[in-house]
């Protein structure tokens, strides 16, 4: 019998999966409900799975909450796209504004590792100038945290996920020698490569965090291209895989199918618990502190649900922040066709890169993007083709025919930061009967004069190694910042630098959400820094006695 | 308990197993080296030189030619298969380090005191296309996006391999010279002890295998332990050897031939070692089409095998034919 | 319907006992092959207007088994599966469809007098047009924005549907599930003997043989 952790909650019974052998189990702590653990996290993601190890290891008791299942990757992910829906945050979001987002696939995970079981494991540092860009570049807001810290936490976040990287990367400062060596590029990777030489570009093999040698029970990747979809080899170096384990051996406690609905205040206006839905029933977990880390959505919508008498805008929300300044990431392509026989899914999908960060070269815009080489699968390739191109009808299948022929690159860029870009509350409920989120988005002009810019610097590179039947696909963006963005003070922000909410000291929000600009590169790594950084700051105030300030 | 960083159950009992042996011969090594080498000449060896022992010597050079091209033939023959054999140079390898194996086996069992005209061609031959294949090498490398990058050494055509051959028909060479020493005379090569010429070649060739095996396993992020056991135990042997050759004959040297020995055995635990981490792959050994070719190469390590056993055959003749 | 077939004799399905499929895949592919070819959520109506729809944005060769298209559909209204997002100028998926296809239908009769399903591929191919650039007049769409409608569920339910079939993998040459084992040859032209060979034209034959040996 094939026990379906969609419908029934693995992590029970003093076990939880191990994600290393089918079928495999290893123990696990379990905490009353009633009495209070020292944290409770609800999201177990980039954010959530480095907190839960970093806590546990320093010896908290300590609960992850994730609304999605547990799985064992070997037995559990079909090498297909369809069924592997499975990991996608699939209730219903509205999308509006000029530029609707997609959610779903695009950018929302629902598992036991959050987003990262199906990233495609991009793992870049932000440059330090991204940190400052208000005062250094003029545009966004500041961090208020130092680069120089970011990047001690990069380099342990780099070590934790074993990211594959090149010798040494050509943009930014110093940085260690990557844990692993970078993959073999394939084809597609090769055209960036090529195209990237003829515009006098740098270009290097993309760090990544799957494997490219094996590591413990993590055999090295086999290049199927699945990624998108989770990946059954466990190569990847998700959360699900890497934190998650670590947190349980040292003691935590994972709580899978378990939505949390609201976030409990006590009469002094402190976070006492989490009530969340589990096998069909509501439950209250005590807690002495909560963090939240369900990323750019959830989080907001989690805080704006969790409103009060005394909090009638929601938790940590005195600024009116909470769900404002939501960012997405430009993710726009250029795609053609060679004669060569390419098979672009071969491999993970982004071996190389180029990064553009818009220093001194005098652009008319803001912000940093760079560009990767591109591998979809046949569904999400049809959508692509489809949706762009107007395609449909003999026309598509046709066009369709030269998959294995096809290569493209792909931004990641920076959108800058909009009041009016926001997540709030739909009157339609979901399935626990909780107001759902409505997702509010349009471009600016900056953001359209950087796509532009990035799609003609893209098909230059494509047309200058000839790659013919070039196209533009407009519409895209991936990645998910802001909502609870971090600051200086609480009028102009929802948290602190250690990602404590100004309002109710014992609340931290740690994900996504607190990007106040969400820089020209994929985020997962600067959000696992991040929380690599918090667990430590708690930990210290914690010893000088400020956590019950 | 799930393991993030090291391996479990099966694979890790093996690796520890197999690593016990090597580092017992290791061990071995390290401890004949503490004892002090008889350093005066021994008496008993007349200065005499022995006709059966160059042939002795000849041979044993025929065995680790032939080592050194049996496991060139598996290993190409392996990377060519992977690319397709784009072009018709490619076989050229295989059939090489065929004739090599040919001949080294024939070499190996002939006790005639005359160098063999076949032999001796097909190991001139092969020297010759292992530097032509280097070259071919070099130039496919050169060819690729990123040229002389640590991409295109990694994953681009080894340059170390073609140059394995080559080495293979230089020992070959050697050895035919070595054999053809008329009786009573000191075996010369190139107007130089025969001893030290091939200790010299041997320690070079290890060196350089030294440099292959480190930049593959720096590619594999030294992922595990052992995968050091190359890159600090031949290079130690290397520079024994590398001592012997150039410093005084004739004196007994037990450490030299303890840490030559030590490294032909780390030959042959590397494949085990290496058929293990095929194991280890994704889909283990039932999905072999793929973890031949991406999982360690199983067939590489027996190169020092065949690299330590020349540096034995050097060390034989240098005790054999004390020069000074 | 002929048209080059540009990877012969290729059938991902003869791998299915091969290394690149796992357990979990096998599981998957099952239950997508027995897809049950009646409605169970649809009325027989919408789903002959459905299936009319299925056939103009994915017109399939008469010469091999066809792609249930309609019936996945319908199973994906059936369980309400969502894709996690929804424009906010569009009703839940299920009310979506039902309302788009009676549309459909609406308009096939005002313009021609018959239904959807009997119109000729012109015609059908026209109201589709029509449909996708918002030139409607039934009030039957009443609130559905019909060109969102076209975009979102007829050419992103239906052609993500196509490319989920294995007989469309063949078609396209993509080498399909892939675990445990993966790709060894990263590089253009260069291939693993697990995937298919393309055809030139005039290479069908020899190139057919080829993939019938591709496993
Ligand atoms: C297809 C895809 C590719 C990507 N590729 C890259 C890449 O290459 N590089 C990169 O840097 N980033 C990439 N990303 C983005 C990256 O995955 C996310 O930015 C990152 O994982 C976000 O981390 P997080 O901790 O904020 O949230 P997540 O990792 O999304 O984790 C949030 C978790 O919280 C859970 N949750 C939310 N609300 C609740 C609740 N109320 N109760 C219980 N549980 C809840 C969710 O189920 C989820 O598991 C990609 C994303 C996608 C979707
Ligand atoms: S390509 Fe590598 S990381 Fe991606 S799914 Fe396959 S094994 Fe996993």
């Amino acid at each position: 019998m094939y026990d379906n952790p969609l419908t029934t909650p693995r992590a029970t019974h003093g076990r939880a999966p191990d994600v290393f052998h089918p079928g495999g189990w290893v123990p696990m702590r379990e905490y009353p409900q009633r009495e209070a653990v020292d944290f409770v996290v609800i999201g177990t993601g980039a954010g959530g799975g480095p907190l839960l190890a970093r806590l546990a290891e320093r010896g908290y008791s300590v609960i992850g909450f994730d609304a999605g299942p547990y799985f064992r990757p070997l037995e559990d992910f079909a090498s297909d796209e369809t069924s592997q829906s499975q990991l996608f945050w699939t209730d219903e979001r509205l999308v509006d504004g000029a530029n609707p987002l997609k959610m779903g696939a695009n950018n929302s995970g629902r598992a036991v590792g959050g987003s990262t079981v199906h990233y495609a494991m991009v793992s870049l540092r932000f440059r330090p100038e991204w940190f400052r860009s208000r005062t250094l570049l003029g545009y966004g807001a500041d961090w208020p945290l130092d680069w120089r810290e970011m990047w001690h936490y990069y380099a342990r976040a780099e070590r934790d996920l074993a990211i594959a990287g090149p010798v040494s990367y050509p943009w930014g400062p110093k940085r260690p020698r990557y844990p692993y060596r970078a993959h073999e590029i394939n084809g597609a990777a090769e055209v960036l490569a090529r195209g990237a030489e003829a515009m006098g570009y740098q270009w290097s093999e993309t760090p990544l965090a799957t494997v490219s040698a094996p590591r413990g029970d993590s055999p090295s990747c086999v290049y199927r291209g699945f990624c998108r979809v989770g990946c059954a080899t466990n190569a990847k170096q998700s959360q699900l895989v890497t934190y998650i384990p670590r947190a349980l051996a040292a003691g935590a406690e994972i709580r899978d199918m378990a939505m949390v609905g609201r976030i409990a205040v006590d009469a002094a206006g402190r976070a006492c618990g989490v009530h969340y839905h589990r096998n069909g029933a509501w439950h209250f977990q005590a807690a002495r502190n909560v963090i939240v880390a369900g990323y750019a959505i959830e989080t907001p919508r989690l805080l704006l649900n969790s409103a009060t008498d005394r909090f009638r805008n929601g938790l940590a929300n005195s600024s009116g922040l909470v769900g404002r300044y939501l960012m997405t990431q430009s993710n726009q392509a250029v795609y053609g066709v060679m004669d060569d026989m390419v098979r672009w899914n071969k491999g993970p999908p982004s071996l190389t890169i180029t990064e553009h960060w818009n220093y001194n070269d005098r652009k008319d815009f803001h912000g940093g993007y760079c560009w990767m080489a591109q591998g979809p699968l046949p569904v999400e390739w049809s959508a692509a083709m489809s949706t762009s191109r107007r395609l449909w009808g003999a026309a598509l299948r046709e066009k369709m025919g030269d998959y294995n022929h096809q290569v493209g690159l792909k931004m990641v860029g920076e959108m800058l930061p909009h009041l009016d870009n926001r997540v709030t509350l739909a009157d339609e409920t979901d399935r626990y009967g909780l107001p759902i989120a409505r997702v509010t988005y349009s471009w600016h002009d900056n953001d359209k004069a950087m796509i532009q810019h990035a799609l003609g610097e893209m098909q230059r590179s494509l047309e200058l190694v000839g790659v013919r039947d070039l196209w533009r696909q407009e519409n895209d963006t991936n990645h998910l910042a802001g909502t609870a963005r971090m600051g200086f003070d609480r009028e102009t922000s929802v948290v602190d630098a250690d990602c404590r909410s100004w309002d109710i000291p014992n609340l931290w929000i740690c994900d996504g959400s607190v990007f106040p600009t969400t820089g020209g590169v994929n985020p997962s790594l600067t959000i696992t820094a991040l929380a690599l950084r918090t667990a430590d700051r708690i930990c210290v105030q914690a010893r000088t006695g400020e956590m019950r300030k | 308990m799930a393991n993030t960083t090291s391996p479990s159950g099966a694979a890790r009992t093996t690796l520890t197993l197999l690593g016990s042996l090597t580092g017992a011969a290791l061990l071995g090594a390290l401890h004949s080296h503490a004892r002090p080498p008889p350093a005066t000449r021994s008496p008993a060896k007349a200065p005499v030189p022995d006709p059966a022992a160059a042939n002795r010597a000849a041979r044993r050079l025929n065995r680790a030619a032939g080592t050194l091209a049996a496991s060139v033939l598996f290993d190409s023959t392996v990377e060519h298969y992977r690319g397709q054999f784009q072009n018709r140079a490619m076989y050229t390898p295989l059939v090489t380090a065929a004739m090599a194996l040919g001949v080294s086996a024939h070499g190996t069992m002939d006790e005639r005191q005359t160098p063999h005209v076949v032999r001796d061609t097909v190991y001139a031959l092969i020297s010759i296309v292992g530097l032509v294949g280097t070259g071919f090498h070099l130039f496919n490398v050169r060819r690729k996006a990123g040229g002389f990058s640590w991409q295109n050494l990694f994953y681009g055509a080894p340059l170390g391999a073609p140059m394995a051959i080559g080495l293979s028909g230089l020992l070959g060479y050697l050895s035919e010279r070595v054999r053809e020493t008329p009786p009573g005379q000191v075996p010369m090569i190139w107007g130089l002890p025969a001893g030290r010429v091939v200790g010299v070649v041997s320690g070079l060739g290890i060196t350089g295998t030294v440099g292959e095996a480190a930049l593959l396993h720096f590619r594999g992020g030294f992922h595990d332990p052992f995968m050091y056991l190359p890159v600090t135990m031949p290079p130690v042997a290397a520079i024994v050897l590398g001592r012997s050759a150039l410093g005084p004959a004739g004196i007994a040297r037990r450490a030299t031939r303890w840490w030559l020995r030590a490294t032909a055995i780390l030959g042959l635990s590397g494949t085990a070692f290496h058929a293990i981490g095929v194991g280890r792959d994704m889909g283990g050994w039932r999905n072999w089409q793929q973890n031949i070719l991406n999982g360690p190469p199983i067939p590489a390590p027996p190169a020092f095998t065949g690299l330590a056993l020349a540096g034995l055959a050097a060390l034989g003749l240098l005790e054999d034919h004390p020069d000074d | 319907m002929t048209e080059r077939n540009r990877y012969p004799g290729y059938d991902v399905l003869v791998k299915r006992h091969s290394p690149s499929w796992n357990e979990a895949t096998r599981r998957v592919m099952d239950a997508r092959l027995g897809v049950p070819r009646e409605p169970r959520f649809l009325s027989r109506i919408e789903w002959d207007t459905l299936v009319a729809i299925c056939d103009r944005i994915i017109p399939q060769p008469k010469n091999r088994p066809p792609v249930p298209l309609a019936a996945y559909i319908d199973q994906k209204l059936k369980a309400d599966a969502r894709n996690g997002f929804r424009n906010a100028a569009l009703p839940p998926q299920r009310a979506a469809w039902q309302i788009g296809l009676a549309a459909f239908e609406v308009e096939a009769h005002q313009l021609h007098g018959k239904a959807f399903h009997h119109l000729t591929t012109a015609q059908q191919d026209d109201l589709l047009r029509r449909v996708e650039s918002g030139r409607i007049d039934a009030p039957a769409w009443g609130d559905l924005d019909a060109a969102l409608f076209f975009s979102e569920h007829i050419m992103g339910d239906i052609i993500a549907a196509y490319y989920a079939h294995p007989t469309s993998w063949n078609e396209i040459g993509f080498g399909g599930p892939a675990s445990p084992r993966g790709y060894v040859r990263m590089r253009n032209n260069r291939r693993d003997p697990w995937e298919p060979v393309e055809a030139g034209p005039g290479e069908e034959a020899r190139v057919g043989r080829e993939n019938r040996r591709v496993r």
